[in-house]
């Protein structure tokens, strides 16, 4: 590695320090007690897998280059050089943790690997080695966000296109679009996902509650998130800001996605307008009565899988249950449930990225958890989650059907 | 010559120590107080009826350990208390402070705060020693480990060895005190006098490992001493 590249990624680095950070970095013990809170680690006992050797790479490196005792005394072994085979470590380290924080309610400092993790995605972009399919997914958000004069006209179509679809599922009352686009004064600015399963099941719900919503031109999923670059975060973000701005939307609702959630939500701070995850909407309507549903519709015993940045992350932990008191009496708690829940080992970009080999295998647990419930049904809240969970089943022929709970309630609706 | 270097342990290496340990945290103190804040809650759900309770609970019982390798919390928790008892009875040699009754021969704790701390560093040693806890240990570790197990061994040598001696407590309380008035009157006077015992050689080392570690303290891991309560705090959210 140049000279020159060394010193940017310093400077990257050096602006990840904030105070939190330093706490985090400084305090370890390495005592080992989060060994087993990390999924990989459950389903693939390798100590490289666990949240303190992953933090150990990037506490190596920032001793070397910002603590005395890492330049006076490196022979203490604390210390790494910042070297394309430190790079090697630092991606290993980045991309076999999904960021669920189960490390965090284990470690007794509360040390946060996800935010450590943050650090070694950045060097990883600072030396242009994070994974490319993860930014060109950013840039193609980003670059919708200027370009949205010209495809306005081609997404309205295609979701005129999907109305049908949705009242099927619920009617449509006269003169109102079953998706509405652009309305301004809107109540609820929905943000979904590319793609209809995330699109029509919402539509339908927030029509059925006589909701005043309209979708959102953007998709909420944030790949600046996955891939660790803070700027194509803030840009991806700032999209779905302007346009709620631009509609004067009381409240912007993320679609079932867990990382787009906890980014508009938790992290990016004060809004003029609130924002919710579609699940604590649908747990308003049928709170207010909104909505009704058919309970028991769905044969069988249910399990709930919580995403980690909508549950332990986020703090949506009562309201995907209180949904689900609606539509079954036979809801069965994973072993390791809420707050405690493991990863489903689809987070931090893993499914966007493929890495169908290493999801199988870290998600293990989840998958004989899973099996443990007996369950015929697992829902979820997260598109991650969704496929991640589905390939689980599959592979491991848990024999669940997987459900968004979105359209396990949609398909639910009563009139 | 010995006794020259057994004057600069016992008597400028400590004001050395001291000035470093004091130095050192506050430096670390204020570099952190000057750092950015993180703009984001960094807490985790569900969230406690009582976060402070719950810091506290996560800072002082350790839960997540209890919960993990209860073998390893006893150990945490013996040695932490005996910790606490051993600055309690150095304090307690320390001129007008009285934490003993004064006719008592003993440190706080009687010896055993000593012999508590010492089994569960040589437990913590050997925990190092095998599994995924030995892949992720560093040099570091184990003279960390080393420095408190000597440490340990010397303050226990120095107190058993008053029972031992036939003519029973010559270097005891008193003597103690003595020799930390010297350092507290800041006189530089030699405390060959005040510690007249046959075993003074290991209460240099004890003060030379004691000196080390404080040295040592501001730039180790020991400092979760001070931090494991703001980060709980982060983690709870309050």
């Amino acid at each position: 590695m140049d000279q020159a590249l060394a010193d940017k990624l310093k400077g990257l680095f050096a602006t990840k320090l904030s105070r939190e950070m330093q706490l985090y970095l400084d305090t370890c013990a390495r005592c080992g007690n989060c060994f087993e809170a990390c999924h990989v680690y459950a389903s693939m006992p390798e100590t490289r897998y666990t949240a303190v050797a992953r933090a150990e790479v990037i506490r190596k490196l920032f001793r070397r280059y910002f603590r005395a005792e890492g330049k006076l005394a490196p022979w203490l072994g604390e210390t790494m050089e910042l070297t394309d085979e430190a790079l090697d470590k630092v991606y290993d380290a980045a991309f076999t943790c999904t960021g669920c924080r189960r490390c965090v309610t284990y470690c007794p400092f509360g040390i946060d690997t996800q935010m450590i993790q943050s650090i070694a995605k950045l060097l990883l972009v600072g030396a242009d080695r994070e994974p490319k399919l993860l930014t060109m997914l950013a840039d193609m958000s980003i670059a919708k966000g200027e370009t949205i004069a010209s495809t306005k006209d081609d997404f309205e179509k295609a979701m005129q296109n999907l109305e049908a679809q949705v009242i099927e599922k619920w009617r449509s009352e006269a003169g109102k679009e079953a998706i509405p686009v652009g309305v301004e004064q809107t109540d609820v600015l929905y943000v979904a996902l590319a793609g209809a399963h995330s699109i029509v099941p919402a539509a339908a719900i927030m029509n059925a509650a006589g909701e005043n919503w309209t979708l959102s031109y953007f998709e909420a999923v944030n790949f600046g998130a996955f891939v660790g670059n803070p700027e194509k975060t803030r840009e991806i973000s700032e999209r779905i800001i302007a346009e709620a701005r631009r509609l004067g939307a009381k409240e912007v609702a993320i679609c079932e996605c867990g990382t787009a959630y906890r980014v508009m939500a938790h992290q990016w701070g004060e809004l003029p307008f609130k924002v919710v995850s579609f699940v604590e909407l649908i747990d308003r309507y049928l709170t207010q009565g909104r909505i009704r549903v058919e309970k028991n519709k769905l044969a069988g015993p249910v399990t709930y899988h919580d995403p980690c940045q909508m549950g332990r992350n986020g703090g949506v932990l009562d309201q995907p249950r209180r949904v689900l008191s609606h539509l079954t009496d036979q809801l069965i708690e994973l072993k390791s449930t809420r707050g405690e829940s493991y990863c489903c080992g689809g987070g931090g970009g893993l499914v966007a990225m493929g890495e169908k080999d290493f999801r199988m295998k870290s998600g293990k647990v989840k998958a004989d958890q899973m099996k443990e419930t007996g369950a015929r049904v697992c829902v979820t809240a997260c598109e991650n989650c969704h496929t991640q969970l589905s390939d689980l089943n599959e592979h491991y022929k848990v024999g669940h059907e997987v459900l968004f709970l979105s359209s396990m309630v949609a398909d639910c609706l009563l009139s | 010559m010995g006794s020259a270097i057994s004057y600069f342990i016992l008597v400028p290496m400590v004001y050395l120590a001291a000035l470093v340990f004091v130095v050192g945290v506050a430096f670390k103190a204020i570099a952190l107080l000057r750092a950015p804040r993180h703009s984001a809650p960094l807490r985790v759900y569900p969230r406690p009826k009582a976060p402070a309770l719950a810091a506290l609970s996560d800072t002082f019982l350790m839960p997540q350990i209890r919960s993990q390798n209860p073998v390893f919390w006893f150990f945490l928790v013996i040695y932490h208390v005996g910790f606490v008892l051993l600055i309690l009875g150095h304090l307690d040699l320390f001129p007008g402070i009285t934490i003993m009754p004064e006719e008592s021969v003993h440190m706080v704790g009687n010896g055993f705060a000593g012999v508590a701390v010492t089994l569960s560093v040589l437990y913590f040693l050997l925990r190092r020693m095998r599994g995924g806890v030995k892949d992720i240990s560093v040099f570091g570790d184990y003279l960390l480990l080393l420095l408190l197990l000597f440490l340990f061994l010397t303050g226990d040598t120095i107190s058993w060895a008053n029972s031992w001696n036939e003519d029973g407590f010559v270097l005891g309380k008193v003597e103690f005190a003595d020799y930390l008035q010297i350092l507290t009157k800041f006189s530089f006077e030699s405390p060959r006098d005040a510690l007249d015992g046959s075993h003074y050689i290991v209460v240099v080392l004890h003060v030379l490992l004691a000196n080390l570690f404080l040295m040592t303290f501001p730039f180790s891991k020991v400092m979760h001493t001070f931090f494991a309560m703001p980060l709980n705090r982060l983690r709870r959210g309050f």
